[in-house]
């Protein structure tokens, strides 16, 4: 986990809001560097995490997550962490074989056009199983779903309004029911654009998630064009606050990506230009 | 025209809040359904996008027993087995019905969380239909819906919001917690008001409307005019003193043909150069006056 952030967003592993929707989104920019922090955190802040890797391997997050100081491994053999590769598996939707039992997650590649029940099926039966576990096993904190990323399930055919209604009812059962999180990295490519136009789905996939979420970080290159030294800005909104009114709170802050974590300044205040 | 429109919506008014992204219309909705539980009617809340803990969280008081939440947050689409409300049952009987298990006789006031959950699964033409039969219909006093302005093509929004009796945009205000709603209202005469309000909220939920647009870009000329002393904060002295502004005041610049300069010239002095003329003989001949060098 990246402490710098962790003390932006007021989080530490021992204590964190709960039932929080966080949407982590970019443009034109990787914002996946996130991801990994929020991995790390919340496993450090011993939760159970299931985590949806649509587009990395499971040896990709553990390699990055070393340097963090985090095995995924042994979360994994634990049953702390619970993977769902869908690269793996979607190869299994892909080329079927009868020996195949494999979970009906990722059936959407079959007929993207049914939308992403059975991908909220298997986060269901899987989080649900959770609680009725056996005793002697470890006490775990509060459930936290992962997801990286929504914005490969529009490439891959599916209508934005699944991915919005898959979202909601996640954040309906991890968040409101199991007061857990729930982290979901959006991506956008192009600029933005205020206007008609045809439905461009990702601008709308993103407007409508910042309407579910809570808390907001969004990545983005600097205005001024690439730089050695930093290598962009995050805005991080709060969206809702429990009981305190409206206060949309919103936050500026640059980064620089380094070998074994990221670190988070005002702007202005990089190390290289003090 | 904000606080007229919190005070009560006409029999068979439809309110729409319009919101984006970048601020939430929920806590306007939250204040309207605050001061219709104050006014002793009976709310229903379809609630789509927020949990009933969510919606409730604030609105405390003993009215709170006439807020019916119906819950179509955990399963709008029967993807369980057991859902409380769908999407597809949002048509005029399933409303009515709704509202009359649990109302008493007099018509409710139905609050919709949101409008843009429907019209994502329902087309726009049965929303429209749908609302217009339950404006008609009279289990329903007035509806109040939010929208999500930027989830939707600009036609949809419009369509939906040409049904509406008043429409509040809300949208960021300049400092933190403030807010601008652009409020358009039509009344039964058919006439149209449009008004431009900055409200922000107290803990309550009451909303205390603030000066207008226009005023506050008065107060911002003001204040630039206000400008910084540049003489303060120097290592040399920049000031005058009073006899210091005096003697500049009283100095005398070079080339400028004041009234003192003019005298002097016209009347000089003793002492300066004169010049004496003693007109020649010759000199003053005029060939047309032949009695000009008469002596007389």
């Amino acid at each position: 986990m990246f402490a710098e952030l962790s003390s932006i967003l007021n989080a530490s592993p021992d204590s964190f809001t709960q039932g929080e929707f966080i949407l982590v989104s970019d443009r034109q920019s990787d914002a996946s560097f996130l991801i990994h922090h929020f991995l790390s955190f919340y496993l450090r802040a011993r939760c159970r995490v299931w985590f949806l890797g649509l587009v990395q391997s499971f040896n990709h997050y553990s390699a990055v997550s070393q340097r963090l100081g985090v095995s995924l491994a042994q979360a994994k053999e634990k049953g702390q962490l619970v993977f769902l590769e869908g690269l793996k598996e979607s190869l299994s939707v892909l080329i079927p074989q009868d020996t195949n039992t494999g979970s009906k997650a990722m059936d959407f590649l079959r007929d993207p056009g049914v939308g992403l029940k059975s991908l909220y099926e298997f986060v269901r039966s899987s989080v649900s199983s959770s609680g009725s576990r056996a005793e002697g096993a470890e006490e775990w904190g509060p459930p936290v779903l992962l997801v990286d990323d929504l914005s490969v399930l529009l490439s891959l055919g599916v209508s934005v309004g699944a991915v919005l209604d898959f979202s909601h009812y996640c954040r309906a059962t991890v968040c409101s029911e199991l007061q857990g999180n729930v982290v979901m990295l959006a991506r956008c490519d192009g600029e933005e654009e205020e206007g008609d136009g045809d439905d461009e789905g990702s601008e709308t996939l993103l407007k409508g998630l910042t309407h579910q979420c809570s808390l907001t970080l969004h990545v983005q290159g600097l205005p001024t064009g690439f730089c050695r030294d930093i290598h962009g800005q995050v805005e991080v909104c709060w969206r809702r606050r429990q009981g305190d009114g409206q206060s949309t709170q919103k936050k500026l802050f640059q980064y620089k990506v380094h070998d074994k974590g990221a670190s988070f300044f005002a702007p202005g205040t990089s190390s290289a230009v003090l | 025209m904000l606080t007229e429109l919190l005070q009560g919506t006409d029999a068979g008014g439809f309110l729409i809040i319009q919101d984006s992204a970048s601020y939430s219309g929920r806590h306007l909705l939250k204040s309207f359904i605050n001061a219709a539980l104050h006014r002793e009617e009976a709310v229903h809340v379809l609630g789509f996008e927020v949990s009933e803990e969510e919606l409730k969280d604030g609105l405390i008081g003993a009215s709170i027993h006439r807020l019916h939440f119906h819950n179509a947050y955990t399963d709008p689409l029967g993807w369980t087995h057991n859902p409380a409300f769908t999407v597809h049952q949002f048509c005029s009987e399933g409303v009515t019905q709704l509202v009359k298990q649990t109302s008493q006789s007099k018509p409710a006031t139905l609050v919709i969380d949101s409008l843009s959950w429907i019209l994502r699964h329902v087309g726009p033409p049965a929303v429209c239909k749908t609302l217009q039969q339950l404006r008609k219909g009279g289990a329903v006093r007035a509806i109040i819906g939010l929208l999500h302005a930027d989830m939707h093509q600009r036609g949809t929004v419009g369509s939906v919001c040409h049904m509406a009796t008043s429409v509040i945009t809300v949208a960021p205000g300049m400092k933190g917690d403030e807010a601008l709603a652009k409020i358009t209202k039509r009344s039964k005469s058919g006439k149209v008001m449009q008004d431009e309000e900055i409200f922000s909220f107290k803990e309550d939920f009451t909303v205390v409307v603030q000066n207008r647009p226009s005023q506050l870009g008065l107060k911002q000329t003001e204040t630039e005019e206000r400008e910084t002393d540049p003489t303060a904060n120097l290592t040399f002295n920049l000031r005058l003193s009073d006899t210091e502004r005096e003697a500049k005041e009283k100095l005398a610049l070079p080339f400028v043909f004041s009234k003192e300069k003019k005298t002097a010239l016209l009347h000089s002095g003793r002492g300066s150069g004169r010049i004496l003329y003693e007109p020649d003989a010759n000199d003053d001949y005029d060939q047309e006056d032949p009695d000009d060098d008469l002596d007389v």
